[in-house]
């Protein structure tokens, strides 16, 4: 172990670490943001739709996420290419720069589990805080929006924290497809100072630092909102 | 004109490379369950600087992605272990993702052991201490059986989880569905690769499946050691 190669790479990984971090950012929020839209779906039972997300969750479930971002990369092209055809649009799908499929792939992959921990969190809010922000004279939606969320976020924040760091590790897959992240960045330094386990270890490292980070941070979140609620 | 086999040729020559990724997996399924039980039994027992350690491994294996867990015992465990004299030189892929994954399913079971060991009442503890049970009669006889029933579905997910790694050994070289799945795609100039990895997730399905119904047979099985909790009243 040479502590000045350890160095080096460490400088020529860190540049990398805040796109990384955003590119988690993206996925986590499309992820919620998806997750709720499949929660809402299994809660108000949708049919059609409803029986689409329980079938794709099972397909989730058992597929790695490895060969979901395989398919993704060798097939989204071409549906995309279908929509725009039928719209006579003239765009080639062929040019989708892997990161947007990666995000894809990832938030999709992610966005099950997130429907999951929505779901539970709103379940464990009371109908009868609805019922009396209602009697206040809250509209249902600032009810919502003021009186359930809250609560319901911090049910939801330490599984929240721990899905972004899914993401996070999700995203080291992304080398397959050419994307670069943390883990992409330290191989081709590897590959270019041949040291390879200098690299490695940096980047374990940063991920590591990252998730101690995020879950300190989580907490003390959480400890907050506690305290206000 | 090369033309692209067929569904069933690709699953067969899938299949024919299966044994190699269900080696790596049952190995390390049992390794990974002994690890973090004698880890477990470490944090429970509160036995010092090896609790300390297992803080670490189970933070460490839960926080990096397994992909890096891989290439770090392929690549650094040989140079690292030669400098206190162990010779690993010839570390085989297959060997070292099993090391990996044994690793990062030990210290992620850890977790789940952990909770399922403090979920049984005290009060049993005592009870059987009561009764005269030696510790080893009293873990084995009381305790083990209340923790089975509480453990088995985090179990499940951790096998899941293992399932899903074992998808990536491929990127150590070892031949396994994976790599077999990426030769046939590159061998027919790319005109299937949708088909092919379809055809792998499919695979892969059944193995989710076949854990899930194992996990679910074990969970009727022990289902009377289970005691009233808050969300139901429990088996016999």
């Amino acid at each position: 172990m040479n502590l000045e190669i350890l160095w080096q790479d460490f400088l020529g990984i860190l540049p990398i670490v805040p796109q990384t971090v955003a590119l988690a950012v993206i996925i986590f929020l499309l992820s919620i943001l998806i997750g709720t839209i499949m929660a809402l779906i299994q809660e108000y039972n949708v049919p059609i739709l409803k029986q689409m997300v329980i079938l794709f969750k099972l397909f989730l479930r058992g597929t790695p996420l490895i060969v979901f971002i395989f398919i993704m990369y060798y097939s989204l092209p071409s549906v995309v290419n279908f929509f725009t055809g039928l719209l006579n649009m003239n765009y080639n799908a062929h040019n989708i720069p892997p990161a947007i499929i990666l995000i894809v792939a990832v938030s999709l992959t992610v966005s099950s589990f997130q429907a999951e921990t929505i779901r539970g969190s709103f379940l464990s809010v009371s109908y009868g805080q609805m019922e009396a922000a209602r009697s206040l004279g809250y509209t249902p939606f600032q009810a919502f929006t003021r009186i359930i969320t809250p609560q319901a976020l911090v049910e939801a924040l330490p599984e929240f924290g721990s899905a972004f760091l899914v993401v996070m590790k999700a995203i080291s897959l992304g080398f397959m497809i050419t994307v670069v992240d943390i883990f992409a960045q330290s191989r081709l330094i590897a590959s270019s100072n041949s040291y390879y386990i200098e690299a490695f270890v940096v980047a374990a490292l940063m991920y590591w630092g990252i998730a101690v980070l995020v879950v300190t941070l989580t907490n003390k979140f959480e400890s907050r909102l506690l305290s206000k609620s | 004109m090369i033309e692209a086999p067929s569904t069933i040729d690709i699953a067969s020559l899938l299949l024919q490379v299966a044994h190699i990724t269900l080696y790596i997996l049952i190995i390390s399924a049992v390794l990974g369950l002994l690890l973090g039980t004698s880890l477990t039994m470490i944090t429970v027992k509160n036995i010092p600087v090896f609790k300390q350690l297992t803080t670490v491994l189970s933070s460490f294996t839960r926080s990096v992605p397994i992909i890096i867990q891989l290439f770090i015992v392929y690549y650094a465990m040989p140079p690292l272990l030669s400098n206190f004299g162990i010779n690993m030189s010839n570390l085989s892929a297959i060997t070292a993702s099993i090391i990996a994954l044994t690793l990062y399913h030990g210290g992620y079971l850890t977790e789940v052991l952990r909770a399922a060991y403090k979920a049984v009442d005290k009060g049993q503890h005592e009870a059987a201490d009561s009764f005269g049970y030696t510790p080893i009669q009293k873990f084995f006889r009381i305790i083990l059986p209340q923790v089975v029933p509480v453990a088995l579905p985090g179990w499940g997910n951790a096998l899941i989880h293992l399932i899903h790694d074992t998808s990536l050994v491929f990127a150590l070289g070892v031949a396994d569905i994976m790599g077999r799945a990426e030769l046939i795609a590159a061998a027919s100039y790319g005109m299937n690769q949708i088909q092919v990895f379809i055809i792998v997730a499919a695979i892969y399905i059944i193995f989710t499946f076949l854990s899930d119904g194992l996990v679910r047979l074990l969970e009727r099985k022990t289902k009377k050691y289970k005691l009233d909790s808050g969300l139901n009243t429990g088996g016999a």
